[in-house]
């Protein structure tokens, strides 16, 4: 009956191992994908459209909501965007504490995304521990900002308030245990044979269509091309950090898991490096309680864990809300890339595709 | 063939008035306000501006003086003292962190290599909050994009953003459509823009860049804007079947068709299955709520 057919079949919306609700469109030759669509949307809030009708300030809490494994991330590049816009300079010690939490918050994403794809391929075990270090950071989160997931951690010109009494214990508590926790998941994973043969070779895309196809973060580091925007276009603290940005040159799911767990190493530096170096003084700089813009256009990127996150707004002389809210996700530039992956690969291999990309739907479709 | 068996079609019920409905048309986030200004960063409308704003002070001050003196000439004739000279006044200072990031000439090597290049297919070029802006004909985006990847001095090999605003208040445009450049091999970002009328089709960014596909995708199903010899010119976000576009200024927050019942404020869910009998989706347990 299917001898010489091809099969279209539906990965998803409501699929364990689709991150959320994304629809793939396969045809299938046998077990080879020969044509793959990825179909978006189904999260669709439109998320810019409320944020320009709102005040500036408004505009964090859906940004929290966007990728919610990564909220800290998404709540530094809109307060950077909008400090862009009105020209604010942010103490330095503000600045500080931003690039830690950041950065506890790259740790968190990049545990979620260990566990899930792990998961997804079949490896039960990590999951249960990157969940366990995960719940500490989140915890950190909670002594911070009050909410573990959803952070609003920032303020436009700084942060609301300085760090609570005991945050910086337990930070180096956490420190202190967390390279051999990360040993723990390498040991489980870097040499294991199954774990290998569903990785190695799986979802290649190199560096040409990587870049043609706009993809940022781990998976372009993964194919060899060492573009961090924290080193590439300083921001925060990052220019006063020491720590390297790690690439792999196989372009294939398995270097990304190492460019991943190479990136968790070097978090950890820099979170002890602004430990360490944490400077005295205000954590606000000194703004006017309203603020309305001058007509002005930012575009301004961060290196969220998933790729380059990019906030572009337009200001209206004299009016209070954005005139236009713009988000570049990294998610959906990246999610471009799929087919590019996964055609002339394996149905089970796609699995594979979708866990690597690191995507979250809440932030593809806004 | 035996009839297929059809279930007797539900009573329509009436939704109960009062507290429960709230009337969504009248809700402010149906309302729309039309933006009065057309807020497009430019250095030459900013020179204007502050041309403007010069010469209005200056009328401002020589008017101060003009009426000195003659309340000066009213008093000395009436023999009263001479009114107080007037001072000039300076404009307040802030002491906060604030610097308002205003237009500059543009002074980098790459725009001016692209307006040298270009020619007069570049309208305005400059700087502002530390970011590049090239303002170009609208007809010449494809060759400006093809430049600045090729080209050997420019090398922006990566389309980071793009992405559209709507201007209903200017007259000669009714978009912009801005491409963020990235060079990852020199460091730089460059923002191309365009200004573009309803109903212009501009060339699509796909040849050159082919990330541009999903972006000029969601463009085409947020804005409207649709570009000559893309792939797939469809609808990306909202389903294909979707009225109008989201973010046009002339489209309500909560849009047309949505949520015409207060689920919130239906507490026994008699409304919501009201509304799902009348658009015909029935098929969820639809006994009436008990009274109390």
């Amino acid at each position: 009956m299917f001898k010489n057919e091809e099969m279209e079949i539906n990965l998803g919306p409501q699929h364990p191992s689709t991150h959320g609700v994304l629809r793939v469109k396969l045809r299938l030759d046998g077990e080879t994908i020969t044509h793959c669509k990825p179909v978006i949307g189904y999260l669709h809030r439109g998320v810019e459209k409320i944020c320009e009708n709102q005040t500036f300030f408004q505009g964090q809490v859906w940004t929290d909501r966007m990728d919610y494994c990564s909220a800290v991330a998404n709540n530094l590049g809109w307060a950077e965007a909008n400090e862009k816009l009105f020209g604010i300079t942010v103490p330095r010690r503000a600045q500080y504490i931003r690039t830690l939490l950041n950065e506890f918050n790259r740790l968190a994403s990049h545990l979620i995304w260990l566990a899930t794809h792990a998961l997804d391929i079949g490896a039960m075990t990590v999951f249960l521990y990157a969940f366990r270090e995960r719940e500490d950071i989140l915890d950190m989160n909670e002594a911070f900002c009050g909410s573990r997931l959803t952070t609003t951690a920032f303020r436009i010109g700084g942060l609301r308030e300085d760090m609570p009494p005991g945050f910086e214990k337990m930070a180096r508590k956490f420190l202190a245990k967390f390279p051999t926790c990360l040993e723990e998941y390498e040991n489980l994973l870097s040499e294991n044979r199954i774990w290998k043969k569903r990785t190695v070779g799986v979802a290649m895309l190199s560096a040409e269509d990587a870049i043609a196809l706009g993809v940022t973060g781990p998976v372009l580091r993964a194919a060899g091309v060492p573009y961090d925007i924290r080193k590439a276009f300083p921001y925060a603290a990052y220019g006063e950090m020491d720590f390297e940005v790690p690439t792999q040159t196989a372009a294939d799911t398995y270097a990304r898991y190492l460019v991943r767990m190479a990136e968790m190493r070097q978090s950890a530096r820099i979170i002890q490096q602004c430990l360490d170096g944490m400077p005295e003084g205000p954590v606000m700089a000194k703004i006017p309680k309203i603020l309305k813009p001058e007509v002005n256009e930012v575009y301004h990127a961060t290196e969220a864990p998933k790729g380059e996150i990019g906030y572009y707004l337009v200001g209206e002389k004299g009016s209070t809300n954005p005139y236009r809210f713009h988000v570049r996700a990294p998610g959906f530039i990246n999610l471009q890339s799929l087919p590019k992956m996964a055609e002339g690969g394996l149905i089970a291999d796609i699995v594979a595709a979708i866990g690597t990309l690191d995507i979250v739907l809440g932030e593809i479709d806004r | 063939m035996t009839e297929p068996i059809i279930p007797p079609a539900p009573e329509v019920l009436e939704a109960p008035a009062g507290p429960y409905v709230y009337d969504y048309a009248a809700s402010p986030q149906r309302q729309v306000v039309m933006p009065k200004t057309v807020p497009l960063p430019s250095y030459r409308t900013y020179l204007a501006e502050v041309k403007a704003a010069a010469e209005a002070d200056e009328a401002k001050w020589k008017k101060m003086q003009a009426d000195y003196e003659t309340a000066k000439a009213k008093a000395e004739a009436e023999g009263k003292d001479a009114p107080k000279p007037p001072v000039r006044p300076v404009p307040r200072k802030d002491d906060n962190d604030l610097k308002t990031p205003w237009p500059q000439e543009a002074k980098d090597a790459d725009l001016l290599l692209l307006q040298e290049v270009l020619g007069a297919k570049v309208e305005e070029i400059f700087e502002q909050a530390g970011e590049l802006t090239c303002q170009l004909e609208k007809g010449a985006i494809h060759e400006a994009l093809t430049l600045c990847r090729e080209h050997e001095g420019l090398r922006y090999e990566m389309l980071a953003d793009q992405s559209a605003t709507h201007y209903p208040a200017a007259n000669d445009f009714a978009y912009s459509v801005v491409y963020h450049l990235t060079s990852i091999s020199r460091r730089k970002r460059l923002r191309l823009r365009i200004l573009v009328p309803e109903g212009f089709v501009p060339e699509s960014a796909c040849s050159v860049y082919p990330s541009a596909n999903w972006m000029e995708r969601e463009i085409f199903d947020m804005l409207g804007i649709s570009f000559a010899n893309h792939p797939d010119m469809t609808r990306i976000l909202c389903p294909d079947d979707w009225e109008g576009h989201a973010l046009r200024k002339d489209y309500p927050v909560v849009g047309w068709g949505q949520r015409d019942v207060a689920f919130r404020e239906d507490r026994g869910g008699m409304i919501e299955r009201i509304a799902l009998q009348k658009a015909g989706q029935l098929g969820i347990n639809l006994k009436q709520p008990k009274a109390d």
